[in-house]
């Protein structure tokens, strides 16, 4: 990082938060906004990098000078100038969601600061650090990833008395050490590629994954709907994923194991109640969301890890079993590839895994079976780099739930960051394939961008507290792919019909927040930001395209799908990868169709699948 | 299939750091390979593994054993599993090198392992194979050695597949040392042309040295099949052991095989037919005994020498000549001499195949070397005839002369038929006479070794 770029950065962050030294906090966002970007995969880096060095010349052709060297009153023209363009929008929104991110974390922490809850004790898991795991080791069963997939599969194997060793890229991180941490500081940790995981694409989307040990159940939001009974009769007819045939019995365990439940009311948080009031308004179906989290106290950190421990996240429930059962957990330990001997009897067969530490040294594990749980995004390009990628349909077929967000202000303080994060589903538009969720996040966690640069930027960031939040996703045709060997490389291309449904979600969104008393709804569009009416808000969304949308997903899904037609599935109907012995695929890649519900507990439950029928037929 | 194993040593140096100490150790491996096939780098060759193992200060263990698994292209993996003695304790060594084409040299020579006792980990370290001074003794130690006698089982089950036209042959020729009797018992399948049924005969004869050979036949019976050998009502040959009954005669004899299997014609026509006929001995030699009556008379055999062979393919030559030779002290002769039945293949001279089993080598090397030649050129010959035919030949700087005498009075003449149903007639003698001469050249021929066989040679001569 050269001084320059240090340079152009800062007088971005001033010109785009108005920052006029009247306060404390808008100093250390530049810091903080650096410290974000070396977490970020180079290219993401390189974008925000460029587009600041870009801000800065323009502001050197404009007025001679720099926009560090600028006062407040010329840096707000500057940018007023650019905002002007609407060519340049999406490049300043692109801009702002890291800066966004960096300053609701600072705003927070000066307004007011985390207090130290004490936080219980997690219930005890065998992990090891790659560098203190020998070189040379065997196993029963090797499992790679820790999430929903890879817990569940690895606790039945090893209930089934297998050696089981299961592989994390990330570390393990303690209910106690969320406690101690900002949120941001820890959703760098959490999150790979600092949680700028992008699709490309029109529009791209962001997609950020958890990496750690518990993977993105860690960081999920904890809602736990039950595969819909439809996706079920879907994935058995059409798709012949005969796994899914106990689906209803693996729920149910995965759902006592998890200790799901409706969410109370008493810690909802005004962001919920709100959209359980324009729902009733409405006369919509809603209700507070089934989830995971007995006891939540309602701190609305579940994308950062609950502080409390009350999130039921696997490595709190799943992987404890595991290693009560056996099973131990290696920590960074990143698979470079899977060992397969070629020249057994009855073809190919997975011997082991070769994995790279953290310094760069490797070890190897030999074992028969090979679990590939690194999630839908990881798993085809580790199965490529194996030379298991043969499959044409391996990476294809990957549905996201794309989701997009509208905020609505209120009038009295909603402060929708003291509460349950998603509180509450709205499903009067299910059928149709759109879930509103009410959904908040800690500032400038949320996906939803605030509108404006300058001043309207800074005086919105001051009035956060007056904003309720909704999210909506749809079940999405599966559109994307998933590229590259050893990097993923994302496409996705929203299809048409789906696009006319995040903008039916969005109208739907609107209408929900004005019967909830909204005096204002942002749309989140920098072309078309706000509606004071409904009637504005549907003239508003008329000139909107879902090129327009701000698009975040959530649940990839699908890449690598069980099936009973060997030219359509890279896995067989019992999830086990084609064309080698002892690959089992179990994680969300796995499923043959978007579960058009929050995917936890249909992964958990196909996971659960999987790893059973593969310890019934070797029994 | 090879008859060859693999023989190495293999010495590595390297540390280990044991889970109750904070230092490391010094470690040397020295490790004696044997595998039952010859070493392919593209092949996962299976090895066991004995030696000794040093662990400065704790551990010396000169009986250490263990498995080695070779596969450097196919799995990218030479695995050591090496079970060893420490202070009393029992531990394994496990490790692998794991062979990268990025890294040939490294990855060849760096063996990463964990030390276990009883499944739980006590210490883990690397060893290595030192290039400087440990190549040469290396791959100077390699050897090939000939595997340990395979079984002769194996080539004793029934080879025909159920196609029409074939004929598959089980006989067994004995010489009695006390009588100077010879023994002729032959089994035999035949699968017609037509596509009738297979049919099960063939016969048992006695050579005695004053008077005229005698003989019996049995069958045809249908041919049901059996999985280690002939059978046909109870007669029966196979897995150590022939018996049975026809006319007057009665035998029960039980069959130790010596040495190794011997190919007359090229192994490769034995496993793949793609010859007319191929001709194999489960058993260089073979030692047998029990009783043979026929009519009054008895012979009791305890130890005779003789051999047991396997004939399959689509019926018998146009011309042929056979000899079985013991020649003593464990050396053995086999020749088959034939000219085929195929059209132009049946104008050629015979094609010689002779075998020459002796101190445990067989010359020449290749069975195709005496019948072909190069390219024909310096092939044997054979000059087939009765009472007497010849066969000699050159091969490298050895060359062979043969000499067979049929006496006629105790020669037995039998007809044969095809499975197309064509005749052929043979004449054979479990008392012929033989004389070979093997010359070498060293600046000129000299004698190198010659056998006179009297009355106890095995030979036939037949023809149409």
């Amino acid at each position: 990082m050269t001084l320059r770029s240090t340079a152009a950065l800062k007088g971005l962050v001033a010109a785009l938060l108005a920052d006029d030294g009247t306060t404390a906090w808008t100093r250390s966002v530049p810091r903080r906004v650096e410290t974000l970007l070396d977490t970020m995969p180079a290219p993401a880096r390189t974008a925000v990098r460029g587009a600041a060095a870009a801000v800065d010349a323009y502001a050197v052709v404009r007025t001679g000078r720099r926009l560090s060297a600028l006062g407040p009153a010329e840096r707000e023209r500057v940018v007023a100038s650019l905002a002007s363009r609407r060519a340049l929008l999406p490049l300043l929104e692109a801009v702002k969601v890291p800066l966004l991110l960096a300053a609701g974390t600072e705003r927070s922490l000066h307004h007011s600061p985390t207090p130290e809850a004490p936080a219980p004790d997690d219930p005890p898991l065998d992990c090891t650090p790659s560098r203190e795991w020998p070189t040379r080791s065997s196993a029963d069963a090797v499992v790679v990833g820790s999430g929903a997939g890879g817990a569940m599969a690895a606790r039945t194997l090893a209930r089934a008395g297998l050696r089981v060793v299961v592989l994390e890229e990330g570390e393990h991180h303690t209910t106690a050490s969320f406690g101690r941490r900002a949120p941001l500081d820890r959703f760098t940790d959490l999150y790979r590629d600092g949680g700028a995981t992008i699709a490309l694409g029109t529009p791209p989307l962001v997609l950020p994954v958890g990496r750690a040990v518990g993977g993105t159940t860690l960081v999920n939001s904890g809602t736990c709907y039950r595969t819909p009974a439809h996706v079920r009769t879907r994935w058995l007819d059409r798709h012949g994923f005969a796994a899914a045939e106990d689906l209803e019995a693996h729920l149910d365990d995965v759902e006592r194991t998890l200790r799901v439940a409706p969410q109370p009311l008493e810690v909802l948080g005004d962001n919920g109640l709100l959209a359980l009031s324009g729902a009733k308004e409405l006369g919509w179906t809603a209700a507070p969301l089934r989830r995971n989290a007995p006891g939540c106290k309602g701190s609305c950190q579940c994308v950062v890890g609950c502080p409390t421990g009350a999130k039921q996240s696997v490595q709190l429930s799943v992987l404890p079993e595991a290693c009560a059962a056996g099973a131990r957990i290696v920590t960074g330990a990143h698979v470079r590839r899977i060992l397969v001997d070629g020249d057994r009897p009855g073809g190919p067969r997975a011997a082991g895994v070769v994995v790279r530490r953290p310094d760069g040294s490797e070890l190897e594990i030999l074992s028969p079976l090979v679990v590939v749980a690194a999630g839908a995004l990881h798993t085809p390009p580790l199965l490529r780099r194996s030379g298991l990628g043969g499959h044409p349909r391996l990476g294809r077929n990957l549905s996201v739930h794309p989701a997009t967000s509208v905020a609505g202000r209120f009038s009295r303080h909603v402060t929708s960051w003291k509460g349950v994060l998603q509180s509450v589903g709205v499903e009067h538009l299910r059928e149709d394939g759109i879930l509103i969720e009410a959904t908040a996040a800690p500032p400038g966690m949320s996906s939803f961008v605030l509108p404006g640069v300058g001043r309207e930027l800074r005086r919105e960031l001051e009035e956060t507290e007056h904003l309720a939040t909704l999210g909506a996703m749809i079940a999405d045709r599966p559109s994307g792919r998933v590229l590259g060997q050893n990097r993923t490389l994302l496409r996705y291309d929203l299809a048409p019909c789906d696009a006319d449904r995040l903008l039916r979600a969005q109208r739907a969104m609107g209408r929900l927040l004005f019967a909830a008393g909204a005096e204002e709804v942002l749309t989140g569009v920098p072309q078309a930001p706000r509606a004071r009416t409904p009637a504005q808000l549907e003239a508003v969304l008329d000139t909107v395209t879902a090129r327009h949308l701000h698009v975040s997903a959530f649940h990839p899904t699908g890449t690598a799908a069980g099936g009973a037609d060997p030219e359509r599935s890279p896995a067989d109907p019992d999830g086990r990868l084609r064309g080698v012995h002892g690959v089992l695929i179990g994680d969300g890649s796995v499923l043959p169709s978007c579960p058009e519900v929050n995917p936890q507990l249909s992964i958990m439950a196909a996971a659960l699948a999987v790893a059973e029928r593969y310890t019934a037929g070797t029994s | 299939m090879t008859s060859r194993g693999t023989v190495f040593k293999e010495t590595m140096l390297g540390r280990v750091r044991m889970a109750d100490e904070d230092g490391d150790r010094p470690v040397r491996l020295d490790l004696l390979a044997r595998a039952d096939a010859v070493l392919l780098p593209h092949r996962t060759t299976a090895a066991q593994l004995t030696g000794r193992i040093r662990i400065a200060g704790r551990a010396d263990d000169a009986e250490a054993v263990g498995e080695l698994e070779i596969s450097p292209l196919a799995r990218r993996r030479i695995h050591y599993r090496i079970a060893f003695t420490m202070e009393g304790r029992r531990l394994t060594l496990d490790g692998w090198k794991s062979v990268s084409p990025r890294r040939p040299l490294t990855s060849m020579t760096v063996l990463p392992y964990t030390l276990y006792e009883d499944g739980h980990r006590v210490g883990e370290g690397t060893l290595r194979f030192p290039l400087t001074t440990g190549l040469l003794p290396f791959l100077a130690s390699f050897r090939f050695p000939r595997a340990a006698e395979s079984r002769a089982d194996r080539h004793l089950a029934s080879r025909w597949d159920g196609a029409p036209g074939r004929t598959e042959v089980w006989y067994t020729t004995v010489t009695d040392p006390v009588t100077d009797s010879g023994i002729w018992l032959h089994h035999e399948v035949v699968a017609p042309s037509d596509g009738s049924p297979a049919y099960a005969h063939g016969w048992a004869a006695v050579f005695p040295k004053d008077g005229p050979a005698e003989h019996a036949r049995f069958g045809p019976v249908p041919w049901a099949g059996h999985p280690e050998g002939f059978s046909a009502g109870d007669i029966s040959a196979g897995s150590g052991r022939l018996a049975g009954s026809a006319g007057s005669f009665t035998w029960a004899l039980t069959e130790r095989g010596e040495g190794p299997p011997l190919h007359t014609f090229p192994g490769w026509s034995w496993r793949r037919p793609w010859l007319p006929a191929s001709h194999m001995l489960p058993a260089v030699r073979a030692r047998y005994s029990g009783t043979v009556r026929h009519g009054t008379d008895e012979l009791r055999l305890d130890g005779a020498p003789g051999a047991g062979a396997r004939i399959y393919g689509h019926g018998n030559a146009r011309r042929w000549a056979w000899l079985h030779a013991d020649l003593g002290g464990g050396d053995v002769l086999e020749i088959v001499a034939a000219v085929s039945m195929r059209r132009g293949l049946d104008r050629l001279q015979p094609l010689v195949f002779l075998r020459l089993y002796r101190n445990g080598r067989t010359w020449p090397r290749r069975a195709e070397r005496s019948a072909v030649g190069w390219a024909g050129i310096g092939r044997f010959r054979a000059d087939i005839g009765l009472p007497e035919w010849r066969v000699k030949g050159r091969a490298g700087l050895s060359r062979i002369a043969v000499t067979v005498t049929q006496p006629p009075e105790q020669t037995l003449t039998l007809d044969y038929t095809d499975p197309d149903g064509s005749a052929a007639v043979c004449r054979n003698t479990e008392r012929a006479d033989a004389v070979v001469t093997l010359e070498r050249w060293w600046g000129t021929w000299r004698r190198e070794a010659g056998w006179r066989l009297s009355g106890t040679a095995h030979a036939e001569v037949g023809d149409r």
